[in-house]
């Protein structure tokens, strides 16, 4: 990258007010040192119920990089916070096998489409269900965010090779 | 004592004593990994059913969770509701910061799977995340 790609991709992180934009290996020591970052961040805006909201869904969106991120070719992961109007926006990706992708999909069109009452009873019953879906949090996670979320999820699937999908979650608080 | 682990920055203080039997779990919990934590303190909860001996106390203290502490913690609450059906008296206190609504509603759902426990969910004052 030379000086004035430098300087673009600078003011591109200010036009879009970025609080914070990671893109590489994602690790679990990654994961604490950035929540420290973050914690410290919105202990300074001083409203601790939002403050709580953001910071619970970073850490499943985290969390489901680290998870889900492992034992791919390329096993790096997108966070990105950034600020829109009066909302933050996270933004958690990663690529994910195309077969994979599939089974995702179909379990985010169920979440999206579903009111807050559902996606809590949803909820509730994943939390007895230890072995529906892959990783520790067998599926919570995303419905955690969901929770969490003001507005409903937004993702993205986007075809790289065939075989592998560039995939992308956001969540509005 | 039963069991105590000190509290980290990641995972949650748990103290378990008996005479009465008390079980008290407080802080913040996302552990690199959820079963190594968690194990030993489910199979602790469960070694009370096998020769119930009084009431037993639960305390839960939380400020922030992960989903999948959030199903070693159901894990947990099953035991806590097979010492019940022993026939022993259980009562849980949910505790959490007034300014916390998730932990609150995470309180309200535990209760909800668990109905049949005597289930107190309380608000107190403090801050910090």
């Amino acid at each position: 990258m030379d000086f004035p790609q430098a300087i673009q991709l600078r003011a591109t992180l200010r036009e879009n007010r970025v609080i914070m934009a990671y893109n590489g290996t994602v690790t679990d020591e990654l994961m604490l040192m950035l929540a420290d970052m973050l914690k410290a961040r919105l202990v300074a805006n001083n409203d601790t119920k939002r403050s709580k909201l953001i910071f619970s869904v970073f850490m499943e969106g985290v969390q489901n990089l680290i998870w889900h991120g492992n034992g791919h070719e390329d096993n790096s992961g997108m966070i990105l916070i950034t600020e829109v109007g009066s909302e933050i926006i996270v933004m958690c990706g990663n690529r994910v096998a195309k077969s994979k992708s599939e089974v995702l999909k179909e379990r985010l069109i169920k979440i999206e489409g579903a009111d807050k009452e559902t996606i809590r009873q949803m909820y509730r019953e994943g939390m007895s269900n230890s072995s529906a879906h892959e990783g520790p949090g067998a599926g919570l996670g995303l419905l955690e965010i969901a929770r969490r979320s003001s507005q409903p999820i937004r993702y993205s699937f986007q075809d790289v090779d065939g075989t592998n999908v560039d995939f992308i979650l956001a969540a509005t608080i | 004592m039963i069991l105590h682990i000190a509290a980290t920055d990641r995972t949650p203080e748990i103290l378990f004593t008996e005479n009465p039997f008390h079980f008290k779990l407080a802080g913040e919990s996302f552990p690199e990994d959820v079963s190594v934590f968690y194990g030993p303190v489910i199979t602790s909860i469960n070694s009370l059913s096998v020769a119930p001996q009084g009431p037993l106390r639960v305390e839960m203290v939380l400020t922030y969770i992960n989903s999948s502490s959030i199903k070693a913690m159901y894990r947990i609450f099953e035991g806590i509701e097979s010492y019940r059906k022993t026939g022993s008296v259980v009562n849980v206190v949910w505790k959490s910061d007034k300014d916390d609504d998730i932990m609150q509603e995470l309180g309200e759902d535990f209760k909800d799977r668990f109905p049949e426990l005597d289930f107190n969910i309380e608000q107190h004052d403090g801050s910090s995340i």
